[in-house]
């Protein structure tokens, strides 16, 4: 079952990235996504899906689900994925990450009913989002170049590549505890459907500002991934220089305003 | 369920009127640009909060009401130019002083709509809390970190603002949403459409993305 799974989708794969070969790239290249019109044409058989499938049905979702209950469902799917989240930071070597992370998760799970609630954020300790991807990165892997995926969507070599642990872990080891099989796979779909939902106002606000949507998401992710390698405690000082990509206009001289260094 | 969602209307507005009261001391301060930069952004962003909430046609999603609200509340306390200034980076100069006040609009107006998204979501317990200021008190380019808080059983978001001083104080001119800087985000669409369209290209498109 799962050899044939495989080979549709390196078959889908193949197909894809020949399509992506008609495919034109917009504007000058840019270093960090290379295959940028495989990437395209990727996102467009993805966004196709989205559209046709998985967007309606989370729509439908959140239009019979109230919002507590959303919410609480939400809470449960994160706060599973807390357990890897703890081991990454833990292998990050970013004990007070984890320690925080593993606080949360005892917290949520005992007094938060299985997660339902996140009192650990009420009470100020918030989420810390962790996964292979950014431990590799926090190793020394760079990044390397941008790929959209089919249905995972957007990732780059190493994120793509960390990926697969994460998915073992998150996804394949807790379905392991699920005897019945039924079960395990409609808590799979279900699980999709309710991420979908988790992130309908993001990619409707995505569609009515983005300029291109492809390279809004692109360079969305890419300057989140980078905030998370380097870590929340030296996020504060790393501010984008501006200033590199121009002079410092006359007027500003005039008014005595300098970037700082 | 309609007699509930008539409740549950009832119930807003009730709570929407006692914030109001609840906030009308603070809503009617006028931000202070002199301030420290921390108590001039929660002072902007409770001002711009409750123009929003207090809005009928905002929560139904009226665009042209948001940007006229983004105009007339936000604006004084925003360098608009210098944020589309940096999305253009060296672009910039090359477009003639009517191409970067075209641009500078068009570009507002495409901010504008990232609230109207966000508006359908604001609800009367929705607050930002910014953070105490850490960075030096000479400094001339500073970071305020906030958080906005929906409902309380959801994560609240992160949200930072970059600060320029000028000679009238404080001025916000790019905002950072979970990680992501709203200027970095827009620099490589800009230069993807200037140098396949031009800047009227560039302005033509952001236009046409403001009608829809």
């Amino acid at each position: 079952m799962h050899a044939r799974m495989l080979r549709t989708l390196s078959g889908t794969l193949a197909v894809l990235t020949l399509a992506g070969c008609a495919t034109q790239t917009l504007g000058p290249a840019n270093p960090a996504d290379p295959w940028e019109s495989s990437n395209r044409a990727v996102y467009n058989f993805n966004d196709q899906i989205d559209k046709a499938v998985l967007k309606p049905v989370a729509e439908a979702y959140a239009f019979i689900t109230p919002q507590p209950i959303r919410s609480c469902i939400n809470n449960i799917f994160l706060n599973l994925g807390e357990v890897w989240s703890f081991i990454n930071s833990s292998l990050q070597g970013r004990h007070e990450d984890a320690l925080n992370t593993m606080g949360r998760f005892l917290l949520n799970s005992t007094m938060g009913i299985g997660g339902c609630f996140d009192l650990a954020s009420m009470n100020g300790a918030k989420r810390i989002p962790n996964d292979f991807g950014v431990t590799l990165g926090v190793w020394g892997v760079t990044s390397g170049p941008y790929m959209v995926l089919p249905i995972l969507g957007a990732t780059t070599l190493r994120d793509g590549t960390g990926k697969i642990p994460d998915i073992y872990f998150n996804q394949y080891g807790y379905g392991q505890l699920i005897q019945n099989v039924d079960l395990r796979n409609s808590i799979y779909g279900f699980e999709v459907v309710e991420r979908r939902e988790a992130l309908l106002t993001v990619t409707d606000t995505v569609n009515r500002t983005a300029l291109d949507p492809y390279s809004f998401i692109r360079d969305a992710y890419l300057q989140r991934r980078r905030a998370q390698v380097r870590g929340a405690n030296t996020e504060a000082q790393k501010l984008p220089d501006y200033e590199n990509f121009e002079d410092v206009p006359a007027d500003d001289k005039a008014l005595g305003i300098t970037p700082k260094p | 369920m309609i007699t509930f969602h008539r409740y549950v209307r009832v119930l807003a507005i009730l709570l929407m009127t006692s914030c109001v009261f609840a906030g009308t001391s603070a809503a009617q301060t006028k931000p202070d640009p002199n301030a420290a930069p921390n108590v001039f952004v929660q002072q902007v962003a409770d001002l711009s909060l409750e123009a929003l909430k207090n809005d009928s046609e905002v929560r139904a999603g009226n665009t042209a009401r948001i940007n006229q609200i983004v105009d007339d509340v936000l604006l004084p306390y925003i360098n608009f130019e210098k944020t589309t200034r940096l999305a253009a980076g060296r672009y910039w100069k090359q477009a003639t002083p009517e191409q970067q006040a075209a641009l500078v609009k068009a570009f507002r107006a495409t901010l504008a709509r990232t609230y109207s998204g966000a508006m359908t979501k604001i609800g009367s317990s929705t607050t930002l809390k910014t953070m105490a200021f850490r960075g030096e008190a000479d400094a001339l380019d500073v970071v305020v970190r906030a958080e906005v808080v929906q409902t309380s059983n959801s994560q609240p978001i992160q949200l930072d603002y970059r600060l320029e001083k000028t000679p009238k104080g404080w001025k916000i001119y790019d905002i950072n949403v979970e990680n992501i800087w709203l200027i970095e985000n827009y620099r490589n669409q800009f230069s993807q459409q200037i140098s396949q369209n031009g800047i009227d290209g560039l302005i033509a498109a952001l236009n046409q993305r403001n009608q829809k």
